[in-house]
């Protein structure tokens, strides 16, 4: 996790939110199941970026002769196809892999655009107060009125989606939160001596709201943004299944579980598979976003 | 069932245990009750027959409405015709046909069956203002000799009376009365058949059986016909007991429901071929050599291993059921070298300088449609064609089928799967081929019209055999304004309590004579 | 949410106080809250215009002449300017017409399809209103079980977990949690099918015949809403175990048990509140939708996909404008809940 680095020649407070960071990490870290969710997290991104190198199989290529094999450990199941093929006679796990990896890009990067998105116009709003405040709060209120799946299947639902239009519908559901959370830590901060003490050196608004401010939103969000990379992974996984997502052929998780319901009785490694390896990333940067929270809660509750 | 019950039994005890009462219940009432039909597809909001060309709908006006004749169109003997609403038919010179009617039948709404009847329903059939006359050969007027007994009268409009000889056992009869009232006509379905409609609620529909019936009144009592679009739900309510027949089943469905000894399956050759027709009123496959070039780069065996039970190779745009059915032999193969050459002289070599190419199917109610369409998709593209696939549920689909009053459709590729209900090949032919309709792919060639017009003006049957057979369908095969791929086969299942039921190629199915125990 | 202070209510009696605090509350939210709607409905009304796509083709089918097609654009205003379009469409709510169906009739077939377009007359499709009220009731029915036997599991575990910060329950919580919230609704719904229903046989899946077929798509949002709960419920009980009073009052002789329930509990509801207001309901109503659709349920999830992919822009407007006031209506009442139970919040 980048943490800001404090700037030197203003006074002490910006230190103490780095260290308060540090001390969180440093607390999450100690418990076996962030070493443990870290480790799942880490080989699976390993596997997304060499998978596809080391496997000598191919996701898209159809090979209809090869169709419905099982998974290595099943009967009738063979190499290279480990966890068996789909429908096509395509490899599961290499298409699984891919459906991964483009979930991962498609959750880190609308996260990453919500956060900073969110993070500009908490702080800007919460800076200026007045007008500015009023105007942008009420835009939120309204964004977080219009529920995601609504503004999903209106958006994406009438023409044909792409990468652009889903991260743009996710970022569009998810700025508001931490709109609003930079938004009360800016009000907190900005009351501040430190503050005060650089607007009167001359620090500009802007160096202000950068360098000062924002590090303190931090610890109450971050692992909000973790869990939420999880939560839009699980997005994309829906608006793929009923057909909102990504377009065939290429792989993703949503596309894969739909096309292999109908297998169910038949081929229900196609459907199982998928699910196991979405659910085990997931669940990896879920355990590490709640210990993350945990540690969290103690620090500044100041019980560790 | 080995499965251990016990985990589940412990975390959902209560609810399963006081809820599995009406799950076991539904099957119990479910078996002395109606009759529920999941089907794949769902009527239109208008009961006319005339105003439509949807299958499903056809498949529902089976149970309402009664034909002058019925064709059980059987590989062995696809001319076979037999007798229902009419008793007997002649052909009385090239332009006029006659046809003595049954006595005793009645219309559901209690009215007697008459030649005013016959007289109405095919003028207003024939008519080319309504919507589903490119299933006709073309207007016709009806002479009624005494109220049993009426003459079809081609004369004043140019083509052999015998064009209608089979799609008699296609034409829906209507109540004269109804068709003199529109809105009566569209509101609720009026006929002969052996069920009556009772009303819609939602996705599901009622039918009860007329107990007027002309062969008697069938043993089932009711008829509900649930819309079910997806394939995978229908296997799964027929499980449950749900329901007691479904269609449309996708192969690996057929094959593990064989093995279920709660339920029978079904087999059989349709009159219906999938085709990918060509948009060819606009770049690029206004070039027939385009067209040709796509045609050659699929593999057609590959794409029938996808569908395996549900298909049927055949290299002709009729189905083996169809009258003028042939092995073409210049129909396009799969030749990726030939495909090159045609691209490069169309000027795209290697499918260099094409548009993007949109490739339109539907999903849930053909089988393995989607499967196939990434299979076609991955073999164009390696040749060079830049396709992207586009998958649509069904009623969005058929929303973009049809060429829209401006002339143009979406999309440049489109799967079809075209069925008809009788034997009668003008009934695939026309309405695609012929620049007048050529409903989806716009084609506007005058050798294949001129070709159309010649068989239909054949004034015997051989003649008109021979030229289909050495003209008509290699010329098309040539032209490639579409391409079909396979031949449908129609997998079915049913409870093995379902007895006595009978299927038409096209989708109808006749439960007058069913029993359900 | 700011403080609002008002000098003129010292001059008033404590219940005047009240009631006039009161007042003031819900005319100021409400009135925020219509303009919020507003906006919702004007943002959704403005996107399903200019997606591709004309609705006169979808009314009238695919077969219509440019003419009538032209005529009844005009006829229904599609013409228009979209701000003035808008106008007119809240001028229709405001006389409680939302319009009708562009493609369910009223007697239940679709138009995909048909092409006469003499069955495009208005007057022979459903109204949007019909369709909604008989599609609310089975989403209510599942928004319900789902939530209580999301409760079923939750209270008891967050409690738990609350009370004790380590230990067993607090790590039980905190990997159920992590594993249901890991899990897509989706693939829940599709393994659940598999082994309650297809394989087993024991419980029903698709569609609606009668109550049990709620049960499979109830656990499915029931694992969506638990880790959610689990975690704002245990969140909310530890902060107030922390507490000195908690403590204090088992001094002064209240069992655990009773400070509990009588104290503990009413200061989480707070915090409880508030977090179930808008998340909770917001991903209710998402995660309703998809699960309707998956298992066919005839409520109004399925509705809104099936009209989304069949244009029929009518219901989507006002399922829209349904979900978002619900949504704001919740908001405020549970502000003015939370400032009930805890005076010394102010909304």
């Amino acid at each position: 996790m980048a943490i800001a680095s404090s700037a030197a020649g203003s006074f002490a407070t910006p230190a103490r939110g780095q260290s308060v960071n540090a001390r969180i990490l440093r607390l999450a870290w100690r418990s076996p199941e962030m070493k443990v969710a870290t480790a799942l997290f880490a080989a699976l991104c390993l596997l997304t970026l060499f998978g596809p190198f080391i496997i000598d199989a191919s996701a898209t290529k159809i090979s209809v002769a090869d169709k419905f094999l099982p998974p290595v450990f099943m009967e009738g199941g063979r190499l290279p196809h480990f966890l068996g093929t789909d429908q096509l006679g395509r490899d599961l796990l290499l298409r699984s892999l891919i459906g991964l990896r483009n979930a991962f890009l498609i959750g880190i990067i609308s996260v990453v655009l919500m956060f900073v998105l969110g993070c500009a116009i908490g702080i800007f709003s919460g800076y200026r107060g007045g007008w500015t405040d009023v105007v942008l709060m009420r835009i939120t209120d309204i964004q977080m009125s219009i529920p995601v799946i609504i503004l999903a299947i209106t958006i994406l639902g009438m023409s044909r989606p792409n990468p652009v239009t889903i991260i743009a519908v996710l970022v569009l559901s998810g700025w508001p939160i931490y709109a609003r959370v930079a938004r009360s830590v800016t009000l907190a901060e900005r009351q501040k001596e430190y503050v005060r003490a650089a607007r009167i050196i001359g620090a500009s608004d802007l160096r202000i709201m950068l360098r000062h401010i924002a590090p303190s939103i931090l610890p109450p969000i971050a692992f909000v943004a973790v869990l939420d990379v999880a939560r839009m992974m699980i997005f994309e996984a829906i608006f793929g299944f009923i057909g909102i997502g990504i377009q065939p052929p290429t792989p993703t998780f949503g596309t894969i579980i739909s096309g292999g319901t109908q297998y169910l009785l038949n081929a229900w490694w196609i459907t199982i598979v998928p699910g196991c390896l979405l659910a085990l990333a997931l669940g990896s940067l879920n355990l590490m976003g709640g210990v993350l929270e945990r540690s969290r809660n103690l620090i500044l509750q100041g019980a560790a | 069932m080995t499965i251990n019950r016990r985990e589940f039994m412990k975390a959902t005890t209560l609810s399963v245990a006081a809820l599995s009462v009406p799950a076991i219940a539904s099957r119990a009432f479910a078996a002395s009750g109606p009759l529920i039909f999941a089907a794949a597809g769902t009527v239109t909001s208008s009961w006319d027959p005339t105003s439509h060309t949807v299958a499903p709908q056809i498949t529902a006006e089976g149970f309402l409405f009664g034909h002058l004749t019925k064709c059980p169109m059987t590989e062995a003997n696809p001319g076979e015709i037999l007798p229902d609403l009419a008793t007997e038919w002649s052909v009385i010179d090239e332009h006029t046909l006659e046809y003595k009617l049954r006595q005793g039948v009645t219309f559901h709404d209690g009215q007697p069956f008459t030649a005013a009847d016959v007289k109405a329903t095919y003028e207003y059939a024939s008519n080319p203002d309504r919507p589903a006359s490119a299933w006709y050969p073309g207007r016709v007027d009806v002479e009624i000799i005494d109220d049993h007994t009426v003459r079809l009268n081609t004369k004043q409009y140019g083509y052999p009376a015998l064009n209608f000889w089979y799609v008699s056992s296609f034409l829906p009869i209507l109540s004269a009365a109804d068709i003199a009232n529109p809105d009566m006509l569209k509101q609720r379905p009026n006929g002969t058949g052996p069920f009556r409609y009772v009303e819609t609620t939602g996705d599901q529909i009622r039918f009860a059986a007329f107990d007027k019936f002309h062969e008697g009144k069938p043993s089932i009592e009711e008829v509900i016909w649930a819309y079910v679009p997806d394939a995978n739900t229908r296997v799964l309510g027929l499980l449950n007991g749900q329901y007691h027949l479904t269609e449309r089943l996708e192969p690996e469905q057929y094959l593990s429901l064989q093995k279920e000894a709660s339920l029978k399956t079904d087999r059989s050759l349709s009159s219906e071929n999938k085709y990918l027709h060509f948009r060819c009123n606009k770049p690029p496959f206004d070039d027939p050599r385009i067209r040709l070039a796509v045609c050659h780069s699929i593999d057609r065996s590959q794409v029938l291993e996808i569908v395996g039970e549900a298909g049927q190779a055949s290299n002709c745009h009729l189905s083996p059921v169809k009258f003028g059915f042939t092995d073409v032999k210049t129909y396009p193969e799969y030749d990726p070298e030939k495909a090159q050459a045609l691209l490069a002289e169309a000027g795209f070599p290697n499918g260099q300088g094409l548009p993007e190419i949109e490739y339109i199917t539907s999903v849930g109610f053909y089988p393995k449609t989607r499967e196939y369409g990434e299979l076609i998709t991955a073999m164009l593209q390696e040749q060079g064609f830049p396709v992207k696939l586009t998958t649509l549920e069904p009623a969005a689909w058929e929303e973009q089928l049809y060429r829209r009053a401006d002339g143009q459709g979406p999309g440049h590729i489109i799967d079809v799967g075209w069925i008809t209900g009788s034997p009668e090949p003008d009934l695939v032919l026309r309405p695609n081929y012929h620049s007048q309709f050529a409903l989806v792919n716009g084609i506007s060639d005058p050798q294949i019209d001129e070709s159309l017009e010649k068989e239909r003006s054949a004034t015997s049957t051989e003649e008109r055999l021979k030229i289909l057979q050495e003209e008509t369908l290699p010329l098309i095969a040539q032209k490639a304004p579409s391409i079909s791929l396979f031949s449908s086969v129609f997998l079915r299942a049913m409870s093995a309590k379902l007895e006595g039921v009978q299927f038409y190629p096209n989708g109808p199915i006749d439960l007058s004579k069913a029993t359900l125990s | 949410m700011r403080a609002s202070a008002s000098p003129a209510l010292v001059f008033l009696s404590p219940d005047k106080i009240k009631m006039a605090f009161a007042l003031e509350f819900f005319l100021r939210r409400i009135s925020q809250g219509v303009l919020i709607v507003l906006a919702v409905a004007f943002v959704i009304f403005t996107l399903l215009r200019i997606a591709p796509g004309d609705p006169t083709r979808i009314i009238l089918g695919p077969m219509a002449t440019p003419s009538a097609m032209e005529e009844t654009a005009q006829r229904l205003g599609l013409r228009d300017p979209i701000p003035v379009q808008f106008l007119r469409y809240l001028g229709d709510i405001a006389k409680g017409d939302f319009g009708n169906s562009f493609i369910r009739g009223k007697q239940g077939g679709t138009t995909g399809g048909s092409q006469d377009a003499g069955s495009a007359a208005p007057v022979e499709r459903a109204a949007v209103i019909e369709l909604i009220a008989r599609a609310l009731p089975y989403t209510l029915l599942l928004a319900a079980c789902g939530f209580l036997l999301a409760c079923l599991v939750s209270i008891p575990l967050g409690i738990l977990a609350g009370v004790r910060n380590r230990g067993w329950p607090q790590k039980t919580a905190l990997y159920l949690s992590s594993f249901f919230v890991s899990l897509p609704n989706v693939w829940v719904g599709i393994v659940l099918i598999y082994l309650l229903s297809a394989r087993t046989g024991w419980l029903p899946a698709i569609g609606y015949q009668h109550i049990g077929y709620v049960i499979i798509p109830a656990i499915v949002v029931a694992v969506e809403l638990a880790p959610v709960m689990i975690r704002s419920i245990s969140v909310a009980v530890a902060g107030n175990v922390q507490e000195p009073f908690y403590e204090i009052g088992q001094v002064r002789g209240l069992s655990a048990r009773a400070m509990l329930f009588r104290h503990v509990l009413r200061n989480a509801a707070v915090p409880l509140l508030n977090s179930f207001g808008a998340q909770m309901i917001g991903m209710l109503l998402g995660g309703l939708f998809v699960v309707e659709y998956i298992f066919s349920f005839p409520g109004i999830g399925l509705l809104t996909i099936n009209a989304v992919f069949q244009r029929d822009f009518p219901v989507i407007q006002t399922v829209a404008i349904f979900a978002s006031t619900v949504l704001v209506f919740i908001n405020i009442a549970v502000d003015f809940a939370s400032t009930t139970i805890d005076r010394r919040l102010k909304f």
